[in-house]
């Protein structure tokens, strides 16, 4: 191996255990009993399941999880379905002011989170109020506020998608007697399954993972997610880091596993319609 | 099968007018070729007929009915695209199979249907394959499979033979000629190779800037064209076409240098009319003798079936196709003569044929 071939390899290793470090230390905190917590070790010296056991048999963290299972895969469900009709009229529709509807959608994520906070939380508490039924508190709310800040990135990825569907297809379709329904069901769906499946997993991991609007605008078990949970160990009386440790791992574990088995399609998927221009 | 009218078909993108007052009509089974320039019209047309796009004005009727208000998908036709457009995501089976499934066909009456077509275009082995594992030809069969086992009304092809090689292009140019014979559906064909017009057509329709310019047999196209738009484009090498001036006491059509040839028995003309004389390539006469007038080769192209020859007579360059094989050179002085009944002449401000 050349010398700056050598160099760029330590390089990309040095980066890697960088990023890997936190994962690691998490993994190891998580396996020692509160006594060793601060000792200066980096290894896992023995192995301690209590801290994993106490969390799997909190009733409250399997609802937590529960919840963020129904919150995170609703939400993909949603905006894959709202996001390829989107996509759909706007990449084979003239429609007029097409490209401005497009940049606006984007602009929903030019802001920072935390602006819209009180804003919605006003929302979810006071206008959108049906009896005694509010948003606040509630799954439904947060899949769909997660809809909102999902969507344009859906609806971003999927129009490359489509765009790089050859418009004679739709045409060929239309001539064999389909209906614009039957375009999108047989030649459009199937041909942007690598691109659903894509938006689905990284809409899927944007719920997983989102903290601030979760804590916010949820208050009990009925729709907390499992990030929120994670702050709940840290109380006035102290942190139990061991247990912490043990459910973020829990909680990092399914993104993990997913994004594994996914990252070579979610690489093709974002570069599909750049190659098929 | 059906006939097809068209009738004032008017057609505008915002101010670009893509098509102009068109009105012809097609006999029920006849293989009409569209062919043109590009930017002529003629895909736009197809593409109207299909009910891909929709007309500003006139009618279209099929079989009778009236289809220029109705949607693609009720009008029972079929299209065969430039790049195939196969579904990439079905077998060569399913792709033929799917406007039968679409018209809730059932499965045995599908098979059947995909089958008897796949055998007419050698197609059985290649059944369960995906499209991307077929080459070009292959593919384009799958298309016209894909047409065929419909029955539809009428067929159209838009530069269906493109997107292939020379070779498998005429291949592919009396198989899907040979197919209409044995089918009879009435079809229409866009290209703009006019070798593929003449090849394959019952009529022509010639198009320019989204007019009609002519229609007729394609003999008849090369025999009479109507004007010299029609003239230039129908024909290869293409027609030769000298500016002249008319001389009705001599009856003749007099080039710049004062050499003439004879017009053709019945030509309305002007005396001192500015006209276009044209002759095919193949249509001069090496003259020997005095007779003719005086031109000076400059290029010798010989094909092995004929020579090409390009000569300068009176300042205007000229192409000639001699199937003898005369000894020629650069620089030679030959002697060009013409048969009037041969010859076409054309007015040269109205651009139309004056020659009967």
């Amino acid at each position: 191996m050349r010398r700056s071939g050598l160099a760029s390899f330590l390089l990309w290793i040095g980066l890697t255990l960088l990023t890997l470090l936190p994962v690691w230390w998490m993994l190891v905190v998580s396996m020692r009993p509160r006594v060793k917590l601060y000792s200066k070790s980096v290894l896992i010296d023995a192995v301690y399941w209590d801290n994993f056991l106490a969390v799997l048999n909190s009733a409250t963290f399997l609802r937590y999880l529960w919840n963020s299972m129904l919150v995170a895969t609703s939400n993909a469900a949603l905006v894959c379905a709202l996001g390829l009709l989107a996509a759909f009229g706007l990449s084979r529709y003239r429609i007029s002011g097409g490209d401005n509807v497009f940049f606006w959608l984007i602009t929903n994520r030019m802001a920072p989170p935390a602006v819209f906070l009180l804003p919605l939380f006003l929302l979810f508490t006071k206008w959108f109020v049906f009896g005694d039924a509010m948003l606040f508190d509630t799954k439904i709310g947060l899949i769909l506020l997660y809809c909102v800040f999902n969507l344009p990135f859906a609806i971003w990825l999927l129009k490359g998608m489509l765009d790089g569907i050859p418009l004679e297809l739709d045409e060929a379709a239309r001539v064999d007697g389909a209906t614009t329904a039957q375009v999108l069901s047989n030649v459009i769906l199937p041909l942007a399954r690598p691109g659903l499946a894509v938006t689905f997993i990284l809409t899927w991991i944007f719920a997983w993972n989102e903290y601030l609007f979760a804590a916010t605008l949820t208050s009990s078990a009925n729709a907390r997610t499992v990030t929120t949970a994670l702050a709940e160990y840290v109380s006035v009386t102290g942190t139990n880091w061991g247990e912490m440790a043990a459910m973020a791992f829990l909680t990092t574990l399914p993104a993990l596993i997913v994004l594994g088995f996914v990252q070579k399609h979610i690489v093709a998927g974002l570069t599909f319609g750049a190659l098929k221009g | 099968m059906a006939t097809i009218e068209l009738d004032k078909v008017d057609k505008h993108y915002g101010a670009y007018h893509a098509l102009r007052d068109i009105s012809f009509d097609i006999a029920d089974g006849e293989f009409v070729v569209l062919v043109g320039p590009s930017g002529c019209g003629k895909s736009t047309l197809l593409r109207t007929l299909a009910g891909l796009e929709d007309i500003t004005g006139g009618t279209i009727r099929l079989g009778g009915q009236r289809v220029d208000n109705i949607a693609a998908k009720d009008r029972d036709v079929a299209m065969v695209f430039q790049n195939y457009a196969l579904y990439p995501h079905m077998t060569v089976r399913e792709n033929m199979a799917f406007a039968l499934k679409l018209r809730g066909d059932t499965l045995p009456d599908r098979n059947a249907k995909v089958d008897k077509a796949a055998e007419m275009l050698r197609l059985t082995p290649y059944l369960d394959r995906y499209p991307k594992a077929l080459s070009g030809g292959q593919r384009q069969r799958v298309a016209m499979g894909r047409a065929m086992v419909r029955s539809p009304k009428a067929f159209f092809f838009d530069e269906p033979l493109s997107n292939l090689d020379a070779a498998l292009r005429v291949d592919m140019r009396s198989e899907i000629k040979a197919l209409h014979q044995r089918l009879g559906a009435t079809s229409v064909y866009v290209t703009h190779d006019q070798i593929e017009a003449m090849t394959m057509a019952d009529r022509i329709v010639v198009l320019r800037d989204g007019k009609v310019e002519q229609i007729g047999a394609p003999l008849e196209l090369y025999d009479r064209p109507a004007n010299i738009f029609v003239a230039g484009f129908i024909g290869s090498p293409a027609m030769n076409k000298l500016s002249v001036k008319i001389d009705l006491k001599s009856n003749a059509a007099r080039l710049a240098d004062g050499s003439s040839f004879s017009l053709p028995p019945g030509t309305r003309a002007r005396d001192g009319q500015d006209a276009i004389y044209g002759i095919r390539p193949d249509h001069w006469i090496l003259s020997r003798g005095d007779q003719g007038a005086p031109a000076t080769v400059e290029l010798i192209e010989p094909t092995g079936a004929e020579i090409l020859v390009a000569a300068q007579l009176a300042g205007q360059r000229v192409l000639c196709a001699f199937r003898e094989r005369h000894a020629l050179k650069a620089g030679d002085t030959i002697a060009l003569a013409v048969d009037p009944a041969t010859a076409h002449v054309f007015d040269k401000q109205t651009e139309q044929r004056i020659s009967p």
